[in-house]
């Protein structure tokens, strides 16, 4: 894993009136301990992946409790894992990255649904929306309501996140109803404190143990006759049920407005996870002060499904407008409102897209803009002018900027690592397309799809994790030349190997799969998969700068298992096996499907070991190689051909010291941890000469001092300036 | 400072710049003081090196003078409401700038002034780099107080990491309401490398404070008139003696008799361009820049120019320096060589080589491998070193060699086209003399460069300076060209020709029916 989470592993013993300090999935981590969860799974990806890594770093103190952790293999196992709390009064939690996790886990979570929970059972999405998300734009809050399924978006500071988790629970239980709590991007990283109370040992669980199986129970089974009474229970029974808890509760809040409630008045109701940006939007009206008071009544939605029709109608009552600030679309909360009110004969105009942008993530700038039309419209006498002279300075100021610029900033997306082994494989793509022309590349989730980027600018299409083989199902019997899948090991085990593989064995297709077998699910912090070399592998190597992913042969084991048969498996910094074997793959006359087996270890997992491995060598004063590659600057033209094959950032330019250079140089910076990417494409690409590979021994031995001094001696007498 | 409104920091930051432990420290370094802070990212976009940003808002009152109520805290940063503005690179500031953040009325801008480069400038065959001077009167004209040093280089020298250094420099900017001692504390107790980051820290706040002292003026003006320098030009102002370093150049590259040469073929280009501006008007640019890139290419890069230099000495010392070995170390050095047909033919006479070049185009033609042989030679070795010297040795051949025929020719060419086209205008005659950068690179590279100089000197050469110099920059923009057939279209110059790829068949096997 690439983070240690030592630190927050105490944070969760703390106990009751101590304060934990940290990140909001850390707090929320800890709720669920406070909670008496009893098991815990799901599948990392941004921003939830700390969440289920601090609990697998924490296994002792997980076995302690009783709290059984579990790693699934992909979002549908996770969801299916809550099945435990079916039957039994177990309360679960499982987490993972949304909307692609929810899509993954969306068939097991209906047939949850349908029969509904026992035991409270909590599902944590990270809502990956808006700045920094890396998948396709969409909301989980369809999945809540096709399902009937509680969705809990809470206000992002720390105790309310917290008490939307223990709350949640008890929701869940008290509506037989699996809830979804959802946090956006940065609610998963604020950073702040709350009152700790003590943990709860679940009552049931791996410490003690259940005697006996429930008794079988069919009308607990998402099986038909079953199932039509249990959408009728859902509607009729536990919607209902958790409209009263939450009232009852008080889950959604009411901040009262400093104006008096008078008939004309106006209102907002707001998805709680929103409120900080409403309330810092209202402040450039100078609408609100820093606590949040604001000048009208804001209803903050904790739970934005179920709605609760009679909290929705008083709120509105007597109001001449409300203004819904939902983001995303479709506009599901706005219309459900508008729907009650009208049911209701309530007369309030109600707004929300209409005023504020239909798509896109929810910025105090985009608020602020809607507020505007909003109050322009109905509350005319408060004052909007410094908020309306804000929002035009800020356009004026980036269109000056861009004049001064003169031309767009050069963006800067994510990139291979330094010396990553998958860069070598699409430096080989790139030169086997050279030569048999290009192919179609279906791409997938992982960190292979930075090839997508520049230098390489490769994919034809992203279809889901895992997705990328069967995603050229259609593609290949209609284009002349073969297409190529490129699939990450995580990929592979998320699902890849059934929906690719298996069926591209089974229909005999003609296809080529590239596995970029790194050891790890590397894009989402490097966790482990079944293919990840052992710990003891990794302990007993003795050179621990060598990639270990050859040491577990699962994925090939598997493979030959399936029935493939054209199965290579090249180490990933051979540019030139590589390509050959690329080129093999698309022109050979074998059909069927043909593995190409990338091989080489994630290098942050490699540098993780290695750094404090070099470093106590060196503090032993023993001799230690230092490995890295340099660019002779009177060699190198200034052609840079180099990194258009490569783009490792420790690959860059600098100005030429001869005066006669106008272009900039290549250069190898700080950092290089001597890959050999560098003289692969050098010979691969018949690139230029200027490369060189250098080792620096440290703490030499005797004979080798010896054998350099008559080296040098030799080579200084003949040598020219 | 207004008592009620939270102060706000937004630092932009590169993936594995510790942005987020620098967040850390700040929340800590306020709540120790009592005041309620709250720091967000967007980490999943520093994933693997992209640009990315951490927001920290402190409230101005303790929680003892807040009595209990709690302030809300936005989670975002808001455009024109950025207190503290840090960059660990200049682009990422400039880019905060540009997205409306950073306001001339309320930011205090503290940006490193190193560029770490994007993959984008990286890719241009010509030079790609966003404009430093640029960017930093950018950074000054739209911030309320500019400082600037480099940040990673502070960092190289106290051993630590970038965010060290701008915890150092935040002090230093006095922006936050806390003594330097408060921030030392919270560093000290953090853990791992106190040493190392208070070192960085140290260094951060001392060059930050001279960096405020100093003001933003040298940087600050003029950003509306900033005049289009080309930096060869700017550099060339800077080497008036051009002809005399490419003489020698030349000299050094070969012998006194092809440094004559150089000296008659610069002595034909200050003719055409005594011609085009007797006046001197021009301040005899044509020849001065023609002089630059006829030595680089005069000095083309053959093995035994890239032996000779490989096995020089100072090439020694300066691996020794890059790779930052210490007094005791051993230095072993490969170099990556992969000498082909076309190597050798270059060597060979010119009929014989264009023979065996003939033959290898039919085999690439055919689908087969270009031949060549990957080696890695060590330099520092005796039978490396001697392997270096006895190819930097074949000197006296290259005279009569192949290669030595070809670029002859071509440079003939260019400089006829150039006195052609001086004859008819000064401009075009310079814009094509500067085309000569197009050549440089190895092998295909090198072949792709000179086809395109040639089809401007064939195509081009009559047209418009204007259209010389469109295409010339097209050129260097992208290798694959389609920003330079673009120009090709648009002038009414012939395509470039289609490069042959060899076609190739495979069996097609029925899928399951």
């Amino acid at each position: 894993m690439e983070v240690s989470f030592g630190k927050e592993v105490r944070q969760l013993r703390l106990g009751g009136g101590e304060t934990l300090h940290g990140e909001g999935i850390l707090a929320i981590t800890k709720a669920l301990l406070q909670s008496g969860v009893a098991y815990v799974g799901g599948y990392q990806g941004a921003p939830v992946s700390h969440l289920l890594d601090v609990m697998v770093q924490a296994a002792d103190y997980m076995a302690e409790l009783g709290v059984h952790v579990e790693a699934c293999s992909n979002e549908a196992s996770a969801a299916a894992m809550l099945g435990a709390s079916i039957h039994y009064p177990l309360r679960g939690a499982v987490t993972w990255k949304s909307v692609v996790g929810t899509n993954v886990a969306a068939d097991a979570l209906s047939n949850l649904a349908s029969p509904g929970v026992m035991g409270g059972a909590l599902i944590i999405v990270g809502e990956d929306y808006g700045e920094g998300a890396s998948v396709i734009q969409e909301r989980s809050h369809a999945f809540a309501m096709k399902s009937s399924l509680l969705l809990l978006d809470p206000r992002p500071q720390l105790p309310n996140m917290v008490r939307m988790v223990e709350q949640g629970f008890a929701l869940s239980e008290a509506c037989n109803t699996p809830a979804i709590l959802q946090l956006r991007v940065r609610a998963c990283h604020v950073r702040g404190s709350f009152e700790c109370r003590d943990n709860v040992p679940p009552a049931v669980s791996r410490k003690a143990l259940l005697a006996e199986p429930a008794r079988f129970d069919y009308e607990k089974l998402a099986h038909p006759p079953a199932t039509f009474r249990q959408e009728k229970l859902k509607t009729e029974q536990r919607l209902p049920a958790a409209r009263r808890y939450i009232v009852e509760q008080g889950l959604n809040e009411i901040f009262a407005g400093r104006r008096s409630v008078a008939s004309d008045d106006v209102g907002i109701i707001v998805q709680g996870g929103l409120h900080n940006t409403l309330v810092r939007a209202l402040q450039q009206f100078d609408l609100a002060d820093a606590f949040g008071a604001a000048e009208f009544p804001i209803l903050a939605l904790n739970v934005t499904y179920p709605l609760v029709p009679e909290q929705i109608a008083d709120f509105c009552r007597g109001k001449r407008a409300v203004l819904v600030v939902e983001e995303g679309q479709p506009e599901y909360i706005e219309q459900e409102i508008a729907t009650t009110l009208r049911r209701q004969d309530l007369g309030t105009a109600i707004h929300g897209k209409d005023l504020l942008q239909m798509a896109g993530e929810y910025t105090v700038e985009v608020v602020a803009a809607g507020l505007v039309k909003f109050l322009a419209r109905h509350a005319a006498d408060l004052p909007l002018a410094a908020a309306q002279d804000w929002l035009t300075a800020n356009a004026a100021r980036r269109q000056a900027v861009a004049a001064q610029l003169a031309a767009p900033l050069p963006p800067r997306p994510p990139q291979f690592c330094t010396g990553c082994p998958e860069r070598p494989v699409f430096s080989a793509l790139k030169l086997a397309q050279a030569n048999v022309g290009p192919v179609h590349v279906a791409a997938d989730i992982g960190c292979h799809s930075f090839a997508t980027f520049e230098p390489f600018g490769f994919g034809h299409t992203i279809l889901g994790y895992g997705m990328s083989l069967a995603s050229r199902a259609g593609v290949s019997p209609m284009l002349g030349r073969r297409a190529l899948a490129v699939m990450g090991d995580g990929g592979f085990w998320h699902n890849g190997l059934l929906t690719g593989v298996e069926s591209a064995l089974f229909n005999k297709t003609d296809a080529v799969l590239l596995i970029m077998k790194n050891g790890y699910t590397a894009a989402t912090g490097t966790q482990e998969i079944i293919s990840t070399p052992d710990e003891e592998q990794k302990a007993g190597a003795p050179d621990k700068r060598l990639s270990l992913v050859d040491r577990n042969q699962t994925i090939e084991r598997t493979l030959t298992g399936l029935g493939v048969t054209w199965l290579r498996t090249v180490p990933s910094y051979e540019v030139d096996a590589m390509r050959r074997t690329l080129e093999e793959a698309f022109t050979t006359d074998a059909g069927g499907l043909k593995v190409i087996v990338a091989e080489g270890e994630c290098q942050l997992e490699r540098q993780r070991r290695v750094k404090p491995w070099l470093a106590s060598l060196l503090k032993a004063g023993q001799r230690v190689v230092r490995v890295k590659y340099g660019v002779d600057d009177d060699v190198c033209s200034g052609d840079h051909s180099c990194i258009r094959l490569s783009g490792c950032p420790t690959l860059t330019l600098k100005d030429s010291d001869d005066p006669l250079k106008v272009d900039p140089v290549a250069t190898v910076i700080e950092g290089c941890v001597g890959c050999g990417l560098c003289g692969e494409n050098a010979h691969a690409a018949t690139l230029c000469p200027s490369f060189y590979r250098v080792e620096v021994v440290q703490n030499p031995g005797f004979g080798e001092r010896l054998l350099a001094a008559v080296r040098r001696g030799v080579i200084d007498w003949m040598q020219p300036a | 400072m207004n008592r009620r409104q939270p102060i706000t920091i937004l630092i932009a930051a590169l993936g594995g710049e510790g942005g987020g432990v620098l967040a850390e420290w700040l929340v800590e370094i306020a709540t120790r003081a009592g005041h309620p802070a709250q720091a967000t990212s967007i980490p999943g976009v520093a994933q693997r090196t992209g640009a990315t940003t951490y927001y920290v808002e402190i409230h101005p009152q303790t929680r003892v003078e807040l009595g209990g109520r709690t302030p809300v805290l936005s989670l975002a940063p808001v455009p024109g409401c950025v207190d503290l503005m840090v960059a660990s690179e200049l682009l990422e500031a400039v880019r905060a700038i540009q997205n409306g953040f950073v306001s001339p009325e309320r930011t205090a801008l503290l940006a490193s002034s190193q560029r770490t480069l994007t993959t984008f400038e990286k890719l241009a065959p010509g030079d790609g780099r966003f404009d430093s001077e640029r960017l930093l009167q950018v950074a000054a004209a739209n911030s309320r107080q500019l400082a600037t040093f480099d940040v990673a280089a502070a960092a190289r020298e106290a051993g630590t990491v970038p965010s060290a250094v701008l915890c150092g420099a935040i002090a230093g900017s006095g922006v936050l309401p806390f003594a330097r001692a408060a921030f030392e504390d919270v560093i000290r107790t953090s853990g791992r490398g106190v040493e190392a980051s208070l070192r960085g820290f140290a260094l951060g706040f001392e060059r930050c404070t001279a960096a405020v002292s100093v003001g933003p003026t040298s940087v600050g003006q003029g950003v509306d008139g900033v005049v289009e320098v080309d930096g060869g030009l700017k550099s060339a102002l800077q080497h008036p003696d051009l002809i005399a370093q490419g003489h020698a150049r030349v000299v050094e590259f070969q012998d006194a008799a092809y440094g004559e040469l150089y000296r008659q073929r610069v002595e034909r280009l200050r003719a055409a361009e005594q011609l085009a501006d007797p006046q001197g008007r021009h301040g005899a640019e044509l020849a001065r820049e023609g002089a630059r890139f006829l030595a680089l290419w005069m000095a083309f890069d053959d093995v035994i120019r890239v032996a000779d230099l490989k096995s020089r000495a100072s090439r020694f010392a300066r691996v020794r320096a890059e790779a930052g070995a210490a007094a005791g170390d051993l230095l072993r050095i490969a170099d990556h060589f992969k000498p082909g047909v076309t190597e050798l033919a270059g060597l060979l006479p010119p009929s014989t080589g264009r023979r065996l070049l003939a033959w290898e185009s039919r085999r690439r033609r055919a689908g087969k491998a270009p031949l060549g042989i990957a080696l890695k030679l060590r330099a520092d070795s005796i039978s490396g070193f001697l392997a270096l010297r006895l190819l930097a040795g074949l000197r006296p051949l290259r005279r009569r060699g192949q290669r030595y025929a070809e670029e002859q020719a071509l440079i003939e060419r260019w400089l006829a086209a150039v006195e052609q086209a001086a004859a008819r205008d000064w401009q075009a005659g310079f814009e094509l003399a500067l085309c000569a950068r197009l050549v440089k690179g190895y092998g295909a590279t090198n072949e792709r460069a000179k086809d395109n100089l040639r089809h401007i000197v064939e195509h081009l050469a009559h047209k418009d300076a204007a259209d010389i110099g469109r295409a010339r920059t097209a050129a260097l923009a992208d290798e694959a060209g389609s920003g330079l057939d673009q120009v090709l279209l648009q002038t009414g110059a012939p395509q470039r020709a289609v490069k042959p790829v060899p076609v190739r068949w495979f069996k097609r096997q029925a899928s399951r029916p």
